[in-house]
Order: structure tokens, then C-alpha cells, then sequence
């Protein structure tokens, strides 16, 4: 013991606690802003709409699911409730099959169904496009 | 000489190993800075629609709508109209960060989807924040 620490007494103890005091003040800051995002969420872009030039194909048929300023759906013109609008559309994709969805919605509905809709769908596996619908 | 002494006296609690503490301080701190991400919170907290088919998202752009359709980015409110710069300023520092729009479910659709074609329109990929 006593020979080592007489061989090695320049090195032999080094100072850590200012370094420690460093990494303390370090530590307390990164737990400090550490913020853990924890978001989910769904797609709602839309892609791009395709070219003009496109060769006209036969037009698919479409079912319309429009869902006007107060929030009251309806589906191909008829005033549903918007519980049962995937059941309804679901009726009408039996009588057209490959049919298009288009998800109309006025500007002033609310976020909350567009999303509950397009969830919807999504759920079953349909493909649904979105459009809004301007007031002006 | 004195020093000496207090030795004698205090020799059991002289040298306490520091070590192991270190290391454990420096592996925390290690794990806080790895999983630190400065993002700008928007400061307010809608209530979010609920959906099933939702997906884990890593945003480095958080923008918020609450439920009197103000938009708000780093807890300041915005109107749609004047959103844009500050949305191209936040992509300019961050290029690769993708974006959440974090939409109360009584705000209008015409504000969330309108803020979505905002950043479609600035190459930002985006998704809307559900529960």
C-alpha cells in the first residue's frame, strides 16, 4: 500500500467532484426538459390528383358521404345518422361493387367527425377520398 | 498533524467510492440526452377524436387547434391566414422533421384540413393526432 502510493503520487488522486458537479447540473437539466411525446395518429393527406393526359377509363361508379356545416351526414343524398353511415355505405358497395367513397365535408363541420369517419372506414378497409367544401 | 489524527478518528467513513455512483450518473445522463427531443410544445391541450386505426408518430412540428379554432405553435395562437411563415421557419430549422396536427374535436374541418394543405404544400408529411 504504501510503496504504490509513493510510486504513483502525482497521479495517484485525482479531484472528481468538480466533474461531478458538472454532470449532476447536466443531469437535473436533461430530466428537467425532457418531454416524451407519446402521439398517434391517422392519414389524412390526400394524394395527389393524377395526371390530366390519363387515358379516360370508364368512370367508376361513386357513393357520396357529404357532412354539411352542422355536422348532420348524409349518403348519397340521404340524411343518415352518422353512427350508421358505414353501415349504409357499406349497403350501397353491395349493389356497386368497386365503388368509389368520397368523403365530402363542409369547411364548418367538425374535426372530430371527418376523423371518426375516416377511421371508419379505414377500419373496413375501404379507401375513402376526402374533400372539403368550401363556404364561399 | 492534525490531519493525522482526524484520520485515527474518522477512519471508517474517510473514503467513501464515489465509482459506482458516477457511473450510474453518467449512464442517466447519458439516456436523458439520447432521449431528449427539443421539440416546441404548442402550450394548449385539446381533446383529441379517438380512432382505431391510428399509428405511432414521431413529430418534430407540433401545431394545434383547439376547440375556438385558433391555431397554436409554440404557445402562441395564430390565424390561418398567418401561419405560413412561421410553419416555414420551423421547417427551415429542422428540414427533415415531419408534423402533427394536434386538432380539437370540435374545431372546424375547414382550419385542420386547411393547415394539412398548408404543409402538403410545404413538403412536410403530416398526420392528425387522435387518442
Amino acid at each position: 500500500m504504501r510503496r504504490r502510493r509513493n510510486k504513483t503520487s502525482d497521479e495517484a488522486e485525482v479531484d472528481m467532484t468538480p466533474m461531478l458537479d458538472i454532470v449532476f447540473i447536466m443531469l437535473i437539466f436533461f430530466i428537467v426538459t425532457a418531454t416524451f411525446l407519446d402521439e398517434r395518429g391517422i392519414d389524412l393527406t390526400q394524394p395527389p390528383p393524377p395526371p390530366d393526359d390519363l387515358p379516360d377509363t370508364q368512370p367508376k361508379p361513386a357513393i357520396t358521404v357529404y357532412v354539411d356545416n352542422q355536422t348532420i351526414c348524409s349518403v348519397d343524398g340521404n340524411q343518415t345518422e352518422c353512427d350508421r353511415v358505414s353501415l349504409a355505405v357499406e349497403r350501397l358497395l353491395a349493389d356497386k361493387p368497386g365503388a368509389n367513397i368520397i368523403l365530402r365535408v363542409n369547411e364548418s363541420a367538425r374535426h372530430g367527425m371527418l376523423v371518426r369517419l375516416k377511421d371508419e372506414f379505414d377500419g373496413k378497409g375501404l379507401g375513402s377520398k376526402i374533400e372539403i367544401v368550401r363556404n364561399s | 498533524m492534525a490531519r493525522r489524527s482526524r484520520t485515527v478518528v474518522q477512519e471508517e467513513d474517510a473514503e467513501l467510492n464515489m465509482t459506482p455512483m458516477l457511473d450510474v450518473v453518467f449512464i442517466l445522463l447519458i439516456f436523458f440526452i439520447v432521449t431528449s427531443v427539443f421539440v416546441k410544445t404548442p402550450g394548449v391541450d385539446p381533446f383529441k377524436p379517438e380512432a382505431e386505426t391510428a399509428k405511432a408518430w414521431q413529430p418534430g412540428i407540433l401545431i394545434a387547434v383547439n376547440a375556438q379554432n385558433e391555431i397554436w405553435i409554440d404557445k402562441r395562437p395564430y390565424d390561418l391566414s398567418e401561419v405560413r411563415p412561421v410553419i416555414t421557419a420551423m421547417r427551415d430549422e429542422n428540414p427533415k422533421a415531419e408534423a402533427i396536427i394536434i386538432a380539437d374535436k370540435d374545431a372546424e374541418v375547414g382550419i385542420s384540413m386547411g393547415l394539412q394543405d398548408l404543409m402538403q404544400d410545404l413538403n412536410i408529411s403530416t398526420r392528425v393526432s387522435t387518442e
